[in-house]
């Protein structure tokens, strides 16, 4: 008799990945940092305004998560549609909430809404990390261009200044 | 997301992206949303004085591709009608243009606004000049 049914191809693949881990990990961790770097390196040396959410160093080896001020996380992933990323914006939230994640991290809601968060693998390569450091930079400026807050802070605006019409 | 063939379009290709001067007497500039709600919308229209008619519209905004694509619609719309029809043109109009979903019908009311808040913008700049 069993008082329950125990989830056995998980409980053998999570050991199996606990050996892996600790066979692999201390090196991989270095490979997909490095690669992380070179991606926000790269993001920020192209880029003005982008801001690293959360702490640089109290951080997942493979994890970025980026606002790129002034644009729209999920205009930004439909730029980039063939990539899996997320963001922190209300428009990709099924709740039309900004992350609350983001919120506890003490990002403001503007920037979340322009938030997108990259998860390099221990697969990833470099010249994926390229191809998307440069997609980005792309969709990035083109719709900045389209951007009227872009437009508003190259005139020298202060945003927090304005007072927003929220209706007609 | 599932977006329609006609969002992706106008997210490819915008129609009337760009910005006429704001102290152009004949410009009416509406900007609408706030950054905090991560919609922001500037529509502008052109009209000429004599016949009441847009003769040109541009816009920039902030937000999803939905809300581009809203308001690039908006801009093709408004273009050769005169301001009472601008202000006729319904959110409704741009949802079934679009086939926006339900999660995404607040785009299409912040444009309306953003036409709204144009053709309110034109009228103020010609008090007194007749309507």
């Amino acid at each position: 008799m069993r008082s329950g049914t125990l989830n056995v191809p998980g409980i053998v693949g999570f050991g199996k990945a606990a050996q892996i881990a600790r066979e692999e990990l201390a090196k991989e961790s270095v490979e997909m940092f490095r690669l992380r770097e070179k991606l926000r390196n790269t993001l920020e040396r192209e880029l003005d305004e982008v801001y690293i959410n959360g702490d640089l160093e109290k951080r997942l080896p493979g994890n970025l998560n980026m606002s790129f001020a002034y644009v729209e996380g999920e205009s930004l992933l439909m730029g980039i549609n063939d990539v899996a990323v997320s963001s922190g914006s209300a428009c990709t939230s099924a709740s039309l909430e900004p992350s609350y994640v983001l919120k506890a991290l003490g990002v403001g809601e503007d920037l979340a809404h322009t938030s997108i968060r990259f998860g390099i693998g221990r697969f990833n390569t470099e010249e994926e990390v390229d191809y998307v450091a440069n997609r980005v930079i792309e969709v990035v400026r083109r719709l900045r261009e389209l951007s009227p807050l872009y437009e508003m802070a190259q005139e020298g605006i202060d945003l927090k200044s304005v007072h927003w019409a929220t209706e007609g | 997301m599932a977006y329609s063939d006609k969002v992706i379009d106008h997210y490819n290709n915008p129609r009337n992206v760009g910005a006429f001067p704001k102290e152009d007497p004949n410009v009416g500039t509406g900007l609408v949303g706030a950054p905090e709600c991560g919609d922001v919308m500037k529509l502008q229209i052109r009209v000429n004085e004599e016949s009441g008619v847009i003769e040109e519209a541009k816009f920039k905004t902030f937000g999803c591709g939905s809300a581009i694509a809203s308001s690039s619609l908006a801009t093709e719309w408004v273009k050769g009608k005169t301001l009472t029809e601008a202000l006729a043109i319904k959110n409704t109009d741009i949802v079934k243009e679009l086939s926006l979903p339900p999660v995404k019908i607040h785009c299409s009311v912040l444009a309306e606004d953003a036409i709204k808040a144009a053709v309110t913008d034109w009228k103020k700049k010609h008090d007194g000049n007749g309507k």
